[in-house]
């Protein structure tokens, strides 16, 4: 298993119709730093299996980001996870320190 | 020399590897030695009967007399309701026909064995036919069926049949008990009886309940231990629920049907085709009720094809057969 | 409840940064808002319920001050109420810039999956039109479609995924409601209210709401009642009417103003049939015209809505079978098909392999395999030492682990 920061990160060398299907899939590149990064999220489960093909790993998960705090985290220790619709995906989220603390959305500057 | 595996379920270890050893069927014994004494002059075979009687057998023994210990090189087996269209078939057959040594001593040609050719429809069977054709000069088709009615009449025309009928209950009992001899298993007659009974001439199944059975506890079987294991398996469960739902308990004899679909998970054909077969044996009936039912059965079959839910068109063929059941019980 | 005292009224976010979860939709839709040159000139919001769909469009003209002309894609006078509502004066440009003496207008049709099934009241091609002709933008709102019925739609918008919002979201939202609101919670009671709710923030609210009512303080035991109350009430009460109307016609005026979901009735109405009609010929009738609706329902596709008019009429028939042998009875819930969830596609798959390995052993077809050994080969692997008969056929740890499972339902 992967994790990728959706902001930007990177992929090994692939063919051209490889990048034309990611790009449809909702990913842009940003040439100059050689970065990919996510647009667009109404194909995520397919860029996902797509991305996991290309570096040849089972699965591809990516960060999260705390709505709140702010700081980036991954999926694997969250308890909801089994329960969760949208595992692994890079969507907004609330750490669990900021939800444990009751620290809500206001408590943000 | 290939060395064959014995096998460890029972109806494969004591499968007759030789036509000699076919012990109850010897009409058709007799005048299958005939054309293999003269390969050359073999037609294409059609053998047609209900389940469990000896067809794929026989066939297998003909595959081996003929070729010998690498018999498997020579045939190429073939499943109807496997397969997923006649356009596989077709492909398989060629590749067959293509690839394989398609002469062994004076056997001029392959073999194929085509099970379950029933299952095939009409324009299907058309195909088959112009395959079977194409490729007759390389391969001889054994067809196996249980209806032989369902078979189209030019493939018919152009096949030798043979028809195998319900095995006779001392046959059956003797295989039994040579089984139970050979495996150190104590059978007791009223359960070589009582599975016998169950079985209704389906040899296959009574050798898979006899080698349950002996699991049981660990090689000694009476009469409890067989209507135990024979109640847990399915061919009982889906008479139990025809029987039920004719004896007008409809919500019973759905239950019953939710077990199925949930303890084995079948699909509504799978149910609809193990009516069928269990309707037949039902030796209480009379053929013309059994034609009755069955004409119910094969129109509720077309609609699930045509239907979203096993649910409901099993639901409402339990209906109508309680309906049905209703009929008899007041003309009676 | 008054409606100015519900939450979800109090609460709903007038800024676009307000709603929560789907963040990313969010930032899409925006986009497409901006674009002055945009392709496609109408926007499809799909996802769940409750996630925010139309808070959003609400909120971004709250805030961008467009104004948002609500349409029911139902109205089948549309081109007269197109232009009634939208005026001609309106056009793309004035909603180009974003500036609150913007005055522009914004078409929005909600649920139009629910609208694009049933052909009586307007379809797909009806709201084809009203994008075709509308000079303004259109943006509009399904639930998790199903969205093959949605296809055409799909052709010529521009789309935006929302997803379920995430149970950790959900609960930091309650803790804020909950803290404006005094009401002391347990975090348990919070987690098991956000997990009920399938990340659908507004009924998450509003449980909320419900269970803090009677009590300031809210533990993780008032929750309990919250799985009794999901229920079907909808379902019940449809079914209850379905099966007393008195006539066909009564039947037939049931079934088209329907709020229930028309598949699920079909399963429902499946299931309790037999309390229905206890007599064998009413239930192999009534039984009969459930099989026929069934299958027009099978056949229905993108291309022949029309065949829905069949499948209802046959179900009126089912329910009109014999009025006068009407007598309550408790219907049967939950539906029992849950019986068969087990047998998920994945299991079918492994049972398949099995009966492949099976055959190949025993010369049999995998669907003999699956009659005449499967059954058998349950209770023997149950009873005595597998390792001869597993290593015989092959099987894989997986599947060999498949039949024990098999064997316990």
């Amino acid at each position: 298993m992967v994790v990728l920061n959706k902001k930007a990160f990177k992929l090994p060398f692939m063919e051209r119709e490889k990048f034309l299907l990611l790009m449809r899939l909702g990913l842009n590149y940003d040439k100059p730093s050689g970065t990919f990064c996510l647009k667009n999220f109404n194909n995520i489960e397919k860029l996902a299996d797509t991305l996991a093909e290309i570096l040849k790993v089972d699965e591809v998960t990516f960060t999260q980001t705390c709505a709140v705090c702010g700081k980036d985290f991954g999926c694997s220790d969250c308890k909801y996870l089994e329960l969760c619709a949208t595992k692994n995906l890079p969507f907004q989220c609330v750490c669990s320190e900021c939800l444990r603390e009751g620290k809500t959305f206001e408590d943000v500057g | 020399m290939v060395v064959e595996d014995e096998g460890v379920m029972w109806v494969e270890k004591y499968r007759p590897k030789t036509l000699d050893e076919v012990v109850d069927l010897k009409d058709i014994v007799e005048s299958l030695k005939a054309f293999m004494r003269n390969p050359k002059t073999m037609p294409h075979l059609l053998l047609a009967g209900i389940p469990g009687t000896g067809k794929t057998t026989v066939a297998l023994c003909i595959a081996r007399e003929l070729f010998g210990q690498n018999w498997r090189t020579f045939t190429l087996e073939l499943n109807a309701s496997d397969e997923r269209g006649i356009d596989t078939v077709r492909d398989r057959v060629k590749d067959f026909s293509r690839y394989s040594r398609s002469a062994f001593g004076n056997v001029p040609f392959a073999l194929i064995i085509l099970d379950e050719s029933d299952q095939m429809t009409g324009p299907a069977q058309t195909a088959l036919r112009r395959i079977m054709e194409t490729s007759s000069r390389t391969s001889r088709f054994i067809l196996i069926c249980n209806q032989s009615g369902k078979i189209i009449e030019p493939i018919q025309s152009r096949c030798a049949i043979f028809r195998f009928s319900k095995l006779d209950r001392k046959a059956m009992i003797e295989h039994l008990c040579c089984i139970a001899k050979k495996e150190n298993v104590t059978l007791s007659p009223e359960a070589a009886e009582r599975i016998v009974d169950y079985a209704e001439g389906d040899l296959r199944h009574a050798i898979n309940a006899l080698q349950t059975a002996s699991a049981y506890k660990d090689g000694f079987v009476d009469e409890k231990i067989v209507s135990l294991v024979v109640g847990e398996a399915s061919p009982i469960q889906v008479q139990l629920m025809i029987r039920k739902a004719l004896f007008g308990d409809f919500i019973d004899a759905r239950k019953k049907m939710y077990d199925l679909i949930g303890s084995f998970g079948f699909s509504g054909s799978e149910i609809v085709r193990q009516m069928q077969r269990e309707l037949f044996k039902m030796s209480d009936l009379t053929p013309e009720q059994k034609a009755d039912l069955a004409n119910i059965i094969g129109e509720y079959d077309y609609r699930l094809t045509q239907g979203a839910n096993s649910d409901i068109q099993l639901s409402a063929l339990l209906a109508q057969f309680a309906k049905i059941g209703r009929a008899k019980g007041e003309a009676a | 409840m008054r409606e100015d005292l519900l939450w979800v009224e109090k609460y709903r976010p007038k800024k676009i940064a307000d709603v929560i979860g789907n963040e990313e939709a969010k930032a899409a839709f925006i986009e497409w808002l901006k674009n002055t040159r945009r392709t496609k000139k109408a926007l499809l919001l799909y996802g769940p319920p409750g996630v925010g769909k139309t808070t959003l469009v609400n909120a971004a003209a709250n805030e961008f001050g467009f104004r948002v002309v609500e349409m029911n894609a139902s109205d089948t006078r549309s081109e007269k109420a197109i232009n009634r509502v939208a005026g001609p004066a309106t056009a793309f440009a004035a909603l180009d810039t974003f500036t609150t003496e913007s005055k522009g207008n914004v078409l929005f049709m909600d649920e139009v999956d629910g609208i694009a099934g049933n052909e009586d009241r307007g379809g797909v091609s009806t709201i084809l039109r009203i994008i075709e002709d509308s000079r303004i933008p259109v943006i509009m709102a399904a639930n998790d479609p199903d969205l093959e019925k949605l296809r055409p739609l799909k052709k010529v918008s521009a789309l935006v995924r929302f997803h379920q919002v995430r149970i950790p979201m959900i609960i930091a939202l309650l803790q804020k409601v909950c803290q404006r609101e005094h009401v002391k919670a347990e975090f348990e009671a919070l987690e098991r209210i956000a997990e009920n709710s399938r990340g659908d923030v507004r009924s998450a609210i509003n449980d909320l709401q419900s269970l803090a009512e009677t009590t300031k303080t809210l533990t993780l035991q008032d929750t309990v009642v919250l799985s009794a109350r999901n229920r079907d009430v909808g379902m019940d009460e449809t079914l209850r009417e379905y099966f007393s109307v008195k006539s066909l016609l009564g039947a037939s005026k049931l079934l088209s103003y329907l709020s229930v979901d028309y598949d699920d009735l079909l399963m429902a109405v499946g299931d309790n049939l037999p309390l229905r009609y206890t007599d064998p010929e009413d239930l192999a009738a009534a039984y009969d015209f459930v099989s026929r609706a069934d299958m027009f329902r099978g056949r229905i596709g993108v291309e022949n809505w029309h065949l829905l008019r069949y499948f209802f009429n046959s179900l009126a028939q089912a329910a009109a079978v014999s009025p006068e042998s009407y007598q309550p009875f408790t219907l049967i819930s939950p539906p029992i098909r849950v019986i068969t969830l087990f047998w998920t596609k994945g299991k079918r798959t492994i049972l398949d392999a099995i009966c492949g390995k099976i055959g190949r052993r025993c010369h049999v077809s995998r669907a003999t395999a699956k009659t005449d050994f499967i059954p058998f080969l349950k209770i023997l692997l149950a009873n005595q030492k597998a390792d001869e008969v597993v290593s015989w056929f092959e099987f894989q740890p997986e599947e060999v682990e498949f039949l024990a499972k098999m064997s316990r339902l």
